[in-house]
């Protein structure tokens, strides 16, 4: 099976500065040669995974675990401090609720927009254009600046958005929670599709229920690092125990 | 090179950038585009009615400030503009990968509109008030030769919107300080440069040698470049050559800069915001 997205040896490591950098202090100190007052902070440590293409594989764990910063470096919008991140294949990543979007603008506008900040050209966005409206199903508010899309409206455009950009990989990130039922049908019908079109599908999310209906295999971090990995089942069971007891289970995999 | 090649590949984002912009600025506005031109038009229509008042300028006082105010506006709206433009987008940057110089680069094309719409004014002016030779009085005729300098100034122009656009676009990622001191340092430059005075015709009138002053005065490559617009459109001659070489020089080495302070900073983008 060949590589999707490949983990080795992975580290990230954030400065945390426990003010902003002050200019004029921090001028002071590089004039004085002063060593930096920053502590460091290890989002992600040593974590090697593989993940081939066409699997469905879901990132689990707490608040603070590392999947945020997993996902930005699958999304290559940030590097790894140690270790390397190897990507193979068009990333589609699920923009935040509104992010990408202009307010100001149309949500015809904010469909080139957001497609052509995705990597689509011109004659995509307008072969594409038509489905993409029908899809999000919003009607005549196509025609209508975003900001008076309610939240739900402003989900389906871009989910609708994303689904036809057409990615190798698709990250999602706890959007199935969004919009109405009959819609979030949808958008499972079209992550399904998906899957059987073989494409890889990477899904953070600390809730196991999701992620048991949608991916064979998971991955749990814990602290920033991989606590457990492997089939679904068995490791959201383990993070299950874990929300429910504080048991961490076997120690981290060696890797 | 990359940081032209990635550009060329991705002006599909760049030109929805740009449109955006432009359309996000005057959208929810009674008077739309108009307000591109109202804003100098106010400044110049004040400002020319005090320096008539209380300073005995000529009449032709607007086609001489405008044609320096309107080049002045489009490397203000790019500074401030820039500064903001990275780290206004966080959303975007956190989240999508492209190149990021894009940002910069959208804010200049966006007043590089704007500046083609204002600059309608200084066409205006120097049709309604035409420049007059302080001494004769005579009508000046500025259509001729030297207005083939206008596209080299205007590139040059635009060389070091970009150049110093890029420097404090990466640089406000790690201070915020930037975006504050691009807007105090542009009111000083408003006052520094030859915009309400014409530097260039007083360091040399009646003959005088360009000193040390006059080099240090036009060492400020904001500065030569308002002073070339100024030559060319108002006095009717060529740029001062040895200003527009030092201007080149200056802006290739601010060019360098903020082009290297960009991607040092670069790869951090998102880590900091």
């Amino acid at each position: 099976m060949a590589t999707a997205i490949r983990f080795e040896n992975v580290g990230k490591r954030f400065m945390v500065a426990h003010q902003r950098p002050f200019l004029a202090k921090e001028l002071v100190r590089l004039v004085l040669q002063k060593p930096s007052t920053k502590d460091e902070f290890w989002a992600l440590r040593g974590v090697n995974f593989e993940i081939g293409t066409g699997e469905s594989v879901a990132i689990l764990g707490t608040n603070g675990s590392g999947k945020s910063t997993t996902l930005a470096l699958v999304a290559q919008t940030t590097t790894p401090t140690e270790g390397k991140v190897i990507v193979n294949g068009r990333i589609g990543p699920l923009l935040e609720l509104g992010a990408g979007f202009h307010p100001d603008l149309t949500g015809y506008e904010n469909i080139y927009l957001n497609a052509s900040l995705l990597g689509l050209s011109r004659r995509e966005v307008d072969a594409k254009l038509e489905k993409i409206i029908e899809y999000a199903g919003i009607g005549t508010f196509i025609d209508a600046p975003i900001q008076t899309y309610s939240t739900g409206m402003k989900a389906r455009l871009g989910f609708s958005v994303i689904a036809h950009i057409d990615p190798d990989i698709l990250l999602l990130d706890e959007v199935l929670a969004v919009g109405d039922g009959q819609f979030a049908q949808k958008c499972e019908a079209t992550i399904r599709n998906f899957q059987k079109a073989g494409k890889t599908l990477c899904f953070v999310s600390h809730s196991p229920t999701q992620v048991m209906a949608l991916c064979e295999r998971a991955i749990w971090l814990y602290g920033g690092r991989v606590q457990a990995m492997g089939e679904a089942s068995m490791v959201c069971e383990r993070y299950q125990r874990f929300l429910d007891t504080g048991d961490l289970g076997a120690a981290p995999m060696a890797s | 090179m990359q940081t032209f090649t990635d550009i060329v590949r991705y002006r599909f984002v760049l030109e929805n950038l740009v449109a955006k912009n432009l359309k996000a600025l005057y959208r929810n506005m009674a008077l739309g585009f108009f307000w591109s031109i109202l804003n100098p038009l106010i400044m110049a229509v004040v400002l020319t009615a005090v320096q008539l008042k209380f300073f005995g300028a000529r009449h032709d006082w607007p086609s001489m400030f405008l044609c320096a105010l309107i080049p002045y506006n489009f490397f203000s709206y790019c500074l401030s503009g820039c500064a903001y433009s990275v780290t206004g987008n966080a959303s975007l940057v956190t989240k999508v990968r492209f190149p990021r110089q894009i940002l910069p680069v959208s804010v200049v094309l966006t007043n590089l509109v704007h500046f083609v719409i204002q600059s309608s004014l200084v066409v205006a002016a120097l049709v309604f008030f035409g420049p007059v030779d302080p001494v004769t009085h005579a009508e000046i005729g500025v259509v001729g030769w030297q207005l083939l300098w206008l596209p080299v100034i205007v590139l040059l122009n635009i060389g070091l919107s970009l150049g110093l656009g890029l420097l404090v676009a990466g640089a406000n990622v790690v201070y915020r300080d930037v975006q504050y001191t691009v807007e105090s340092v542009m009111t000083v430059m408003f006052w520094l440069c030859p915009l309400v005075y014409d530097a260039g015709f007083e360091l040399t009138k009646d003959g005088a040698a360009k000193g040390a002053t006059y080099w240090l005065y036009f060492s400020n490559p904001l500065s030569a470049l308002l002073d070339s617009y100024r030559r060319v459109l108002y006095h009717g001659t060529a740029p001062d050559l040895g200003v527009m070489a030092l201007c080149v020089v200056i802006t290739a080495l601010l060019g360098v800069w903020g082009v290297r302070t960009f991607w040092k900073y670069e790869g951090r983008f998102a880590d900091l915001l």
